[in-house]
């Protein structure tokens, strides 16, 4: 057997192991690659900078669940980190059903008292709401009539001052949504953006990412966080490098494995079809 | 009873009625209500699966009694009886949720890093001139998306993001329009009852 | 102690799903299994607490609300009724109700979200950009590309085995091959994404708890030493 019919028949296994070192060294060794930044953190990073002014209301959804931490969770603390800087209020809310713990995780990373924000005040939790894309048409109808408590303390919306401007989707002035499926962007665009016109921004796993690109060209979605790389050039430019930042030597050597193991095994098939000619 | 209900979404919001607007909104929170009642079905539906497993000693058996257990532990530490301990703030039901469901969940989805991978070497060949097209800009993707790469050959985040904005845009513009007619098809056909699949099973037509 | 036992469990449900890389053995039916199990459960518990905080609101605020809460609730028991032939009718009840409601709240703006906007915004896209040959280039492409991939999809009548629509055809097929190699970059940088993050928990990175890393070591050691002890004391060649 020739070398190019064993790399054609490589045992899958070597191959997992392979993986397991790439992603494992830089993790043990870091590599300390320096991270350009790309237009999409600029554009991100320029959004909530500049178009979310002091006094504005925003929701900050967290659309995901454990799965999806890894990729999403580093740029949900980064957004939240810049967003805690500015003087605008927050609804945190979600439609999936792990999303309200993810965010008890995200409190665990940033605590929005360290930031002068007062629970009840300045900021929200209205948990989770079942239903999807229908939880989110009657969201935007009405808040209180979709959420009867607020899913930390358990007492009536009326209670907490935050609420009392806010009503429904017209009161609202930015959608930040992170998410890793259905319900996501394309029904945050169908139920608020086309019927209240509130802006939206996504942060989404890179699997999603190419499904975004006409909303972003249409104009439907103001920006878009495509993934781990670009969550790791948004804590750059935040100064405040995280978990994101820390798995990126990761993300370049097992693309370089990718890259490789493409390569290797394409000439493989070209010798391979070449002998057999 | 479907075209009842899609008609009082849709006459509302094109038409100014308050009435019906009203009526429409409490309908849409019933409606949330009767999504949360169907919780119980696939614990239902997951319990009856695996009890029969147990019960007959199948192979595997003891695996679904596992499964039963959890099941069981979960639903019962998580009922909303914050009076008597148990809900979202249960510890056990945290403990189970953080050190158990946290990092199943995420690594279950991890591992088609590995099939990828493998894929890459063993599958993805240029074997004609698409394969090749795809092979090709999926590689400069790739290579797009790490530093490693992005640091050496700067052109290559312009590359991708050609690919994406271009050629990528185009294709999921023109397949979300045709999903868009599609989905307004599906819509119309199930409002003129031609379309019932979704009411189908039990062993009737 | 206790987030000792919190640690070492995380870690061995964690390599418990990555032994199926190995081969298919028990420690990863256990944590399948579990997984099943927890996560059935869960759901449960956000459902229910939704409907009794729903109740504290508007839904006990008059009779007429009460009423129409039991009879919320009556429909949402229909479901139930799919566990049994006789009873299956009663299901589709709650399903008409809310496939119907889905509908028509995706209906009335699906139009102007995914096809108008988008339509719009293909039209709006300028031929030619003065000064810029780069965008001009590209906006000719869009407008090129995208006519094709949707007329790619047009299956009535005959006009698909006219020549020009072979073109049409090629130029679709090649766009969307495109697109796809693109689709491909991106999945390999999620998942890849999701695996660094649990490498992360396994090393013990900070935030992780680094007695994970611990824990890794040696629950690892013990996975690989019984799946290949076994295979080499029943000689059999390991499932690939």
């Amino acid at each position: 057997m020739s070398i190019m019919d064993k790399i054609n028949n490589l045992d899958r296994r070597i191959i997992y192991l392979l993986a397991w070192i790439f992603v494992l060294f830089p993790l043990i060794f870091p590599l300390g690659l320096p991270i350009p930044i790309s237009s999409d953190a600029r554009s991100w990073y320029n959004f909530v900078e500049n178009n979310v002014h002091d006094g504005d209301t925003v929701i900050f959804s967290l659309m995901y669940g454990t799965s999806g931490m890894p990729e999403l969770f580093p740029m949900s603390v980064a957004t939240m980190k810049h967003i805690l800087q500015k003087d605008v209020k927050f609804v945190v809310l979600g439609f999936w059903t792990e999303g309200p713990l993810v965010f008890n995780a995200l409190l665990r990373q940033v605590n929005p008292a360290d930031y002068g924000k007062v629970y009840g005040v300045d900021w929200i939790n209205l948990g989770y709401i079942p239903g999807g894309e229908t939880a989110m048409g009657a969201l935007a109808t009405s808040f209180q009539n979709s959420v009867a408590v607020d899913f930390v303390e358990g007492r009536p919306l009326s209670d907490f001052p935050i609420m009392d401007n806010i009503r429904t989707a017209t009161d609202i002035d930015l959608i930040i949504s992170f998410e890793t499926g259905t319900p996501g962007a394309p029904e945050w665009l169908r139920q608020w953006n086309t019927a209240y016109g509130v802006h939206i921004i996504v942060g989404c796993i890179g699997v999603s990412v190419p499904g975004m690109i006409p909303y972003i060209n249409s104009g439907q979605i103001s920006a878009l966080m495509p993934g781990l790389t670009v969550s790791a050039e948004y804590e750059l430019l935040l100064n405040k490098p995280g978990l994101a930042v820390a798995g990126v030597d990761a993300v370049s050597t097992s693309h370089l494995l990718i890259v490789l193991l493409v390569v290797i095994g394409n000439l493989a098939f070209f010798m391979t079809k070449e002998e057999k000619k | 009873m479907t075209i009842i209900a899609t008609l009082l979404q849709v006459i509302p919001y094109y038409f100014d009625i308050p009435v019906l607007s009203n009526v429409a909104s409490t309908a849409t929170n019933a409606v949330l209500l009767i999504v949360a009642c169907a919780t119980f079905v696939g614990v239902i539906s997951v319990l009856m699966v695996h009890a029969k497993r147990v019960q007959r000693r199948t192979e595997g058996w003891y695996f679904s009694g596992l499964i039963i257990v959890f099941v069981v532990i979960m639903v019962l530490t998580g009922l909303p009886l914050q009076e008597f301990g148990l809900g979202s703030k249960n510890s056990i039901f945290n403990w189970i949720f953080t050190n158990i469901q946290t990092p199943l969940g995420g690594t279950m989805y991890s591992i088609l890093a590995f099939f990828i991978t493998s894929a890459a070497v063993r599958a993805f060949k240029a074997r004609n001139i698409e394969a090749a097209i795809v092979l090709v800009s999926g590689t400069l993707m790739v290579m797009g998306n790490a530093p490693i790469f992005t640091n050496t050959v700067p052109v290559l985040v312009d590359i991708s993001l050609w690919i994406r904005n271009i050629p990528n845009m185009a294709t999921m513009r023109g397949v979300m329009i045709g999903a868009a007619l599609g989905a307004v098809a599906l819509a119309v056909r199930t409002l003129m009852g031609i379309e019932r699949g979704y009411l189908r099973g039990g062993g009737e037509d | 102690m206790v987030d000792l036992i919190a640690a070492w469990t995380a870690v061995f449900f964690t390599l418990g799903i990555y032994s199926i890389l190995y081969r298919e053995n028990p420690w990863y039916r256990i944590a399948e299994s579990v997984y099943l199990g927890v996560a059935v459960g869960y759901g449960v518990s956000v459902d229910l607490l939704y409907i009794r905080n729903q109740w504290s609101g508007q839904w006990s605020a008059s009779t007429g609300m009460i009423l129409l809460f039991a009879i919320v609730m009556i429909v949402g028991l229909m479901w139930y009724g799919r566990f049994t032939k006789s009873t299956f009718y009663l299901y589709r009840w709650p399903l008409a109700i809310v496939v119907g409601t889905g509908i028509g709240l995706a209906l009335r703006t699906v139009i102007d979200a995914q096809f108008l906007q988008q339509i719009v915004a293909q039209v709006k896209t300028p031929f030619f950009v003065a000064g810029n040959m780069g965008a001009t280039i590209n906006n000719i492409l869009i407008q090129i590309m995208v006519p094709s991939v949707l007329l790619y999809f047009w299956f009535t009548g005959t006009i698909r085995e006219s020549a020009p629509m072979k073109v049409v055809e090629k130029i679709a097929r090649y766009t969307m091959m495109a697109g796809f190699g693109s689709a491909y970059g991106y999945t390999v940088l999620t998942r890849y994404s999701l695996f660094i993050g649990r490498s992360q928990f396994l090393l013990g990175i900070p935030p992780n708890d680094p007695e994970n890393q611990l824990a890794f070591i040696a629950i690892a050691f013990i996975m690989l030493v019984s799946m290949i002890g076994w295979d080499l004391t029943h000689k059999k060649a390991p499932e690939v």
